[in-house]
């Protein structure tokens, strides 16, 4: 699986870090418990399109954000998580 | 109505034809019996976990294996060639002291052995202080072995349909009906089918049949790859588990050498293994047993694991009436699978939760009351 | 059988005679033989027995995937004996022998015969269940295949990264034309040949064949391509990942490398695989003598060995017909040729430890030793059905072919259809040109992805690939009777049609309960046949009944090859040669190697605590930060609060997760006024660096922060105990006096006359102390200067060993011992760190919800009343006899106050001082141990450390 960074181009998959599917963070001040357990532990896990949060750890240490298709592993798109606007 | 023909869907209709009575129960399969997560495993039975509820509740389905094949007629060959966790720093040999000594509360046969030991029990390890990952004893669990995984699937099956359970492969579910906050039917590939209970025993595939009937899941699906050589002479008896490593070993009837590691590192669907696996898995196995290296890999192959945040399944009932859920299994469904079912068929029969799953409602993740089988992490096997 | 004359094509050299043992005996061949043609020219006819019923068997495709002819070479299992040379002096042994290859176990085979059906390991042993492990090891004699080592060989397996235009998988004639044809475009290109030379079927065949073959290597040869013989690609992965297995001249000049795993980023990929000849399945098929037609040819005409005497062929194709002639001009009594597309038939073959005659199915009996089978071909598609490709049967060819290919994967040559060799040098051509154009637009396509890349011009020209159809062939499968269908599994069609009568009645389940296909040849040759036996069994045509699911390897691949070169990634500090020079004891703590202790731990516990001490600390995570929102930054990461440390201070943070749970812990210190120097645990540093910058990157923005990691660009040395003040005042003119630098300050200064050496002042150990952070050239420098100078002050290096005592004795937890994965700050008695009142910190509604919760465990010092008795770590603390209650977290003796220390986790109701605890100890028994009011045991009121 290539993952196409915006910085470093097309790069193999081990090279990232698979974080997160992009959940937005509650409110801290007045998040409810179940909103914030939302957060913590609920997923959509589709299969098909996700959205998800990757690191390129190996490479130039960016966030960020591919667009995949979970059924086959195939990335349409990735961007810099710094450049997404604020979720 | 059960939805997943693998080892949990087909063990609940057993167990509800045989313990309850209720033979007016169906199994639904998208594919054919035992085609998922039941198939795909390395077949590996155990239950020295880390909480007490865990190691209750394994204990149990080891119990419920070793009757087993005679209580289906058919030979399923659990084979209880003992299971040996090695401990290669000071961290784990505590984690295992810490699991050996909740075992020996619950009556689980589980016990911190020295590097000798352990050398005794596989000479092929490599027990030199010299490795990065030097070998400073184990855990080593007796009752634990492997078992034949399609002939529990199959002698499931045959059982259950001998009591009059209905077994339809090549069938998927492809909606739930709710009304009000209640099940009503089930809409299939095949045709609707009217039925005020649903159990999801799904593993690979929970999230998208609980999402049918309106419930949110804990759970991230994860590849799961393993990998067998062709076969060699009997001469591994032990199976063999590095957590430090994230590999185990152990050797079939047949004598090809199993092994597996933990989930994929990313999240999907897709179960064409990787290169990566194998190499890792190889450079492991060697790190291990150096003298291995011409054995050679004859298939690898993948399944889906369905993991939650606190390494512990999700079982019993859900806000939907008569929506019941048996998933969130991670890597370690076919262990349970006699004590799942045997435990669902007891909820569903009489609506009442066994006390042995009470811990694993899906309600403990919004009341913030994780399972501490998080804390012996890694690889779990 | 016997060595022929030379043949036109032989590949043996007859002036390299070699000489290798068989069973104990030495035998002879030639440079160029097969371990199996060397054998067969010596007159040898069994190789093996068969797994379960341990009938003889002979050669059936003499080629790498001949099921009968596993051996095992210098104690290597599993070796390939129809595609293993011979060398000299080689061991080669059977495998499958029980109780030897020559005697015939023909009561074995009655006793045997009775359960051996399908799936009757199932349906038998089960009673009495006690006796289980008994009949286990009885069936442990069914497994087969060689013995595994047990002494590693000496020879190195290697692993080689390319990046090739277009990689080609065979190279037959039409895997040679493609190959040549994408060179010819100005690509570069991998060519992958299975067996010892290019030529595919070329290399058996007559005249014209053999001149072919010498014009395509010939412009192999003038041209640019990399070409890989003895080499087999095993996958293609996701993303044209493909993995090939390169087995002979991996050794290179040194020849140690027994095997490559050569990994190609290939922008296309051609799959040339040609076709596999497929066996009939009729009574008698196993027994050694009956082959089929290319492993005749293969026999004849590249290892000049006869391989019988008097020949019976039973032909649907071209190479029957071959076949036959090879064998006629060699002086092989052809006794008969059926015509299968006739009609006529084998119906059984007759022999015991090999062919005597077959029943024909004009009834007549015809007496041989011979019987060639030519009754049809499989497409190995694994690898096109690795990349996404479908197999569809095609009824009218007799064989399955694949389509759907994905962009990046085609197919060239027999794999495709059949031709002459003119029109399948052709399609091997047209592919060949057609790949060179796709790798070029996906070489454009990836350089357009890298920013400030050249992108090449792509040249859309379009390439005609001419059709290639499988030709008309009979469907030939199963004959009147049953024979062997899968012969390493010793699965007959019999076995398969009861395993349908039993219910496993699709391809999948029956392929588990029978076994079948699952082999060491995973198929290739069987699994037509075996999914034309479940078909005939469930009355559906092939088509319906489908294949399995294809799974890599396309063969099997060593664990050393996979593994490659053994790589220990080990991380040292500066200063870890010097510690191996005195007689540290290594501890592999995560990536580091560290010395766990030098010697004699408890006296580096009395030097720290009444002189001095130095512990290598430079696996700490430390991180530079600058900027002016660091403080904005680290009070989101930590539960602590930052905006008012002032510059020259340090802090103890303690950082949580989203859910609470303790994750680091660390010290900060402000070294400027937008410069800090952070440090986080060994093993928690990756995670931290990751944790900051997802803060950095994903949730904040705006903050103005620059993250360094400079874990490996410092040497961390701590100097510890009462006369460090003394000890380092003696290498620096930096102020040491407790007014000018006091606890849990920060100044930047010269130390043994390195510049930029960060010092802090701070405590783990519990004593005065002085954590050093050296530019990581001048580490060795100030550790051996630090040891010079402090000589007469009883200075001495302690391990981590000491220091977990030190730190015990103090009460200071370690995250992951004293916390484990659901640890929240509270429980961990960090409660006090916790700034509940800021407005937004990573954790915080969990902490502040565990403030309302009486649920959880806490950690509590702890003292077994009997002070020589020392609980191991992990000890369960219980009531009422088993009923759990905490555990020990940390225990040891303390060398300081003589007595056994702890360190606990235990439920809400036992954490009031003085309450006494039962815990259990491993092995039994049990002691008793009082809870205490403080983590600390040696100093609690800290005044030690503020000396």
């Amino acid at each position: 699986m290539l993952i196409p960074c915006p910085l470093c181009g097309p790069r193999d998959a081990l090279e990232f870090r698979f974080v997160d599917e992009t959940v937005r963070r509650p409110e801290p001040q007045s998040a409810s418990p179940e909103q914030w357990r939302s957060y913590l532990y609920l997923r959509a896990n589709r299969a098909g399109a996700v959205t998800e949060l990757w690191l390129h750890r190996s490479g130039c240490r960016q966030y960020v954000v591919v667009e995949r298709d979970s059924l086959t592993n195939t990335v349409t798109a990735a961007r810099l998580a710094r450049k997404e606007a604020v979720s | 109505m059960i939805v997943g023909g693998g080892v949990h869907g087909l063990a609940t209709a057993y167990y509800l034809a045989r313990n309850h009575g209720l033979t007016n129960v169906a199994v639904l399969e998208q594919s054919y019996l035992g085609s998922g997560g039941s198939g795909r495993n390395t077949a590996i039975i155990r239950s020295n976990y880390l909480t007490p509820e865990g190691v209750r509740f394994y204990d149990r389905s080891v119990k419920l294996y070793e009757e087993l094949s005679t209580d289906l007629n058919f030979n399923v060959m659990f084979s209880q060639r003992g299971h040996l966790t090695l401990a290669h720093n000071d961290a784990s040999l505590r984690t295992m002291r810490w699991r050996a000594e909740v075992n020996a509360l619950q009556g689980v046969d589980s016990d911190v052995i020295g590097a000798a030991e352990v050398g005794r029990l596989v000479p092929q390890l490599d027990l030199s202080d010299t490795a990065h990952h030097p070998i400073l004893g184990g855990l080593y669990h007796p009752p634990g072995g492997i078992i034949r995984h399609d002939a529990v699937v199959w002698g499931y099956a045959r059982a259950a349909d001998a009591l009059g359970v209905h077994l339809h492969q090549g069938t998927e579910v492809t909606g739930i009906d709710v009304e009000g906050d209640a099940v009503r039917g089930v809409q299939t590939s095949r045709g609707p089918i009217s039925t005020p209970v649903v159990v999801n025993c799904t593993a690979g595939w929970a999230t998208l049949i609980a999402d049918m009937a309106g419930v949110r899941l804990p759970i991230t699906t994860f590849p799961l790859q393993a990998a067998v050589t062709e076969p060699v002479r009997p001469f591994l008896k032990t199976v063999v588990v590095s957590g430090s490593l994230h590999v185990y070993v152990s050797q079939t009837a047949r004598g090809e050498l199993v092994f597996g590691a933990a989930v994929d590192p990313f999240p999907s669907y897709s179960m064409r293994g990787s290169l990566q696996f194998t190499e890792s898995v190889a450079g492991h196995v060697l790190e291990l047993m150096p003298a291995l290296a011409p054995l050679r890999v004859l298939r690898q192959w993948a399944g889906l694991c369905d993991m939650t945040p606190d390494f512990s399944p999700v079982m019993g009932v859900t806000p939907v009436d008569g929506f019941y859920l048996d998933v969130g299994w991670g890597t370690y469904g076919f262990k349970a699978g006699p004590v799942a079912g045997e435990t669902m068929a007891e909820l569903v029969a009489t609506g009442k939760t066994p006390e042995l799953i009470a811990g694993f409602d899906l309600a403990r993740f919004a009341e913030g009351r994780l399972v501490g089988e998080r804390g012996a992490a890694a690889v779990g096997h | 059988m016997t060595r022929l004359q030379p043949q036109p094509g032989e590949v043996i050299d007859r002036d390299r005679p070699i000489r290798f043992r068989w069973v104990g005996r030495d035998h002879q061949g030639y440079a160029g033989d097969t371990i199996a043609s060397a054998l067969a020219a010596a007159g040898v006819r069994v190789f093996g027995r068969s797994m379960k019923y341990h009938r003889p068997r002979g050669l059936l495709s003499a080629d790498f995937h001949d099921p009968n002819c596993m051996v095992t070479v210098d104690g290597e299992p599993n070796v390939r004996g129809a595609h293993r040379l011979v060398r000299a002096g080689m061991d080669v042994r059977p495998q499958d022998t029980w109780p030897s290859l020559r005697f015939d176990v023909k009561a074995a085979n009655q006793l045997v015969g009775r359960f051996l059906g399908p799936g009757f390991y199932y349906k038998t042993f089960m009673r009495p269940a006690r006796l289980w492990p008994a009949y286990e090891a009885v069936l442990g004699r069914f497994s087969h295949g060689g013995h595994a080592p047990s002494e590693p060989a000496p020879e190195r397996y290697d692993h080689r990264y390319v990046h090739p235009d277009v990689l080609v998988a065979g190279g037959g004639p039409a895997g040679m034309a493609a190959a040549a044809a994408a060179a010819g475009a100005g690509v570069s290109v991998l060519l992958v040949e299975e067996e010892q030379e290019l030529g595919g079927h070329l290399r058996w065949g007559g005249p014209d064949d053999l001149a072919a073959l010498r014009d395509l290597r010939a412009a192999m040869a003038a041209g640019s391509v990399e070409v890989l013989t003895d080499s087999v690609v095993t996958g293609r992965y996701d993303g044209n990942w493909v993995s090939v297995l390169q087995r002979a001249g991996a050794g290179g000049a040194t020849g140690t490398v027994r095997e490559r795993m050569v990994k190609a980023r290939a922008k296309h990929l051609v799959v040339a695989a040609g076709l596999i000849e497929r066996p009939y399945v009729v009574g008698g098929n196993d027994l050694p003598g009956v082959m089929l037609s290319t492993a005749v040819r293969r026999l004849v005409n590249l290892y000049a060995v006869r391989p019988g005497d008097r020949a019976v062929v039973l032909s649907a194709n071209a190479s029957g017909a071959a076949a036959a002639d090879d064998l006629s001009r060699v002086g092989v009594d052809v006794v008969r040729v059926l015509d299968a597309r006739a009609g006529e038939d084998i119906t059984r073959i007759r022999g015991r430890s090999g062919v005597q005659a077959v029943e024909c199915s004009d009834g007549t009996v015809v007496e041989c030793d011979l019987v060639v089978t030519a009754v049809g071909w499989t497409a190995p598609l694994t690898l096109l059905t690795l990349a996404g490709g479908r197999a569809t049967y095609r009824a009218d060819a007799a064989r399955f072919v694949a389509t759907g290919l994905p962009d990046d994967v085609s197919a060239a040559g027999g794999l495709v259809g059949d031709g002459t060799l003119e029109q399948l040098i052709e399609h091997g051509r047209a592919v060949g040109r057609d790949a060179a154009r796709r790798a070029m637009r996906v070489a454009s396509v990836l350089a357009a992805g890298v920013p400030g890349a050249a992108v090449p011009a792509v040249h859309d020209g379009h390439v005609d690939v001419p059709a290639l159809q499988p030709a008309p062939h009979p469907e030939l499968f199963l004959g009147a009777t049953d024979g062997i269908v899968d012969y390493s599994e010793d699965v007959s069609a019999k076995d398969l049609r009861a395993a349908v009568r039993e219910g496993y009645d699709s391809i999948e389940l029956a392929k588990r309960y029978t076994t079948a296909t699952m082999g060491p040849a995973q198929g290739k040759l069987e699994a037509v046949n075996s999914i034309a036996a479940v078909a005939a069994a469930t009355g559906a045509d092939l088509a319906a009944t489908g294949t399995t699911t294809g799974r890599p390897p396309y063969v099997p691949v060593s664990l050393g090859a996979l593994a490659g070169r053994s790589h220990s990634l080990l991380r040292r500090s500066p200063v870890q040669g010097w510690h191996d020079a005195h007689g540290a004891v290594p501890l592999y703590a995560g990536a580091w190697i560290r010395p766990d202790h030098y010697g004699d731990p408890v006296a580096e516990v009395r030097a720290v605590r009444e002189a001095v001490g130095l512990i290598d600390v430079t696996p700490l995570g430390k991180f530079d930060l600058r900027g002016a929102d660091v403080p904005s930054l680290l009070e989101l990461l930590y539960v602590n609060r930052w905006r008012k440390l002032d510059v020259g201070s340090v802090r103890y943070g303690v950082m949580c997760a989203e859910d609470g749970v303790v994750l680091d812990d660390g010290v900060t210190g402000r070294l400027g006024p937008e410069h800090y120097l952070m440090t986080t645990t060994s093993s928690g540093a990756d995670a931290a660096h990751d944790w900051m910058e997802r803060w950095l990157q994903t949730q904040r923005r705006d903050l103005q922060v620059h993250v360094t990691p400079v874990t490996a660009n410092y040497a961390s040395i701590n100097v510890a105990g009462p006369r460090s003040r003394e000890l380092l005042a003696r290498l620096t003119s930096l102020d040491l006096s407790a007014s000018a630098f006091g606890y849990m300050r920060v100044r930047t200064g010269r130390v043994a006359d390195v510049e930029d050496c960060v010092v802090w002042r701070i405590g783990f150990t519990g004593e005065l102390s002085f954590e050093v952070h050296v530019p990581a050239g001048y580490g060795l420098h100030v550790w051996e200067a630090l040891l010079d100078a402090g000589a007469d002050v009883g200075v001495r290096p302690f391990g981590v060993e000491a220091q977990r005592i030190l730190r015990l004795e103090k009460g200071h937890l370690i995250v992951g011992q004293d916390t484990d994965g659901l640890t929240q700050a509270y429980g961990a008695g960090l409660g006090w760190a916790v700034k509940a009142d800021k407005p937004d910190f990573a954790g915080k509604p969990e902490l502040a919800w565990q403030l309302m919760r009486e649920d959880y465990l806490h950690l509590v010092g702890l003292q077994p009343v009997d002070g020589t008795a020392v609980p191991p770590e992990a000890s369960q603390i219980v009531e009422d006899g088993t009923r759990i209650v905490g555990r020990i977290t940390s225990s040891r003796m303390s060398p300081t106050l003589g007595r056994s220390v702890c360190l606990a986790m235990v439920a809400p109701h036992l954490t009031a001082a003085g309450t006494t605890v039962t815990v259990r100890l491993p092995g039994g028994g049990s002691l008793q141990a009082r809870v205490m009011p403080q983590h600390a045991h040696v100093d609690p009121e800290g005044v030690k450390l503020r000396a």
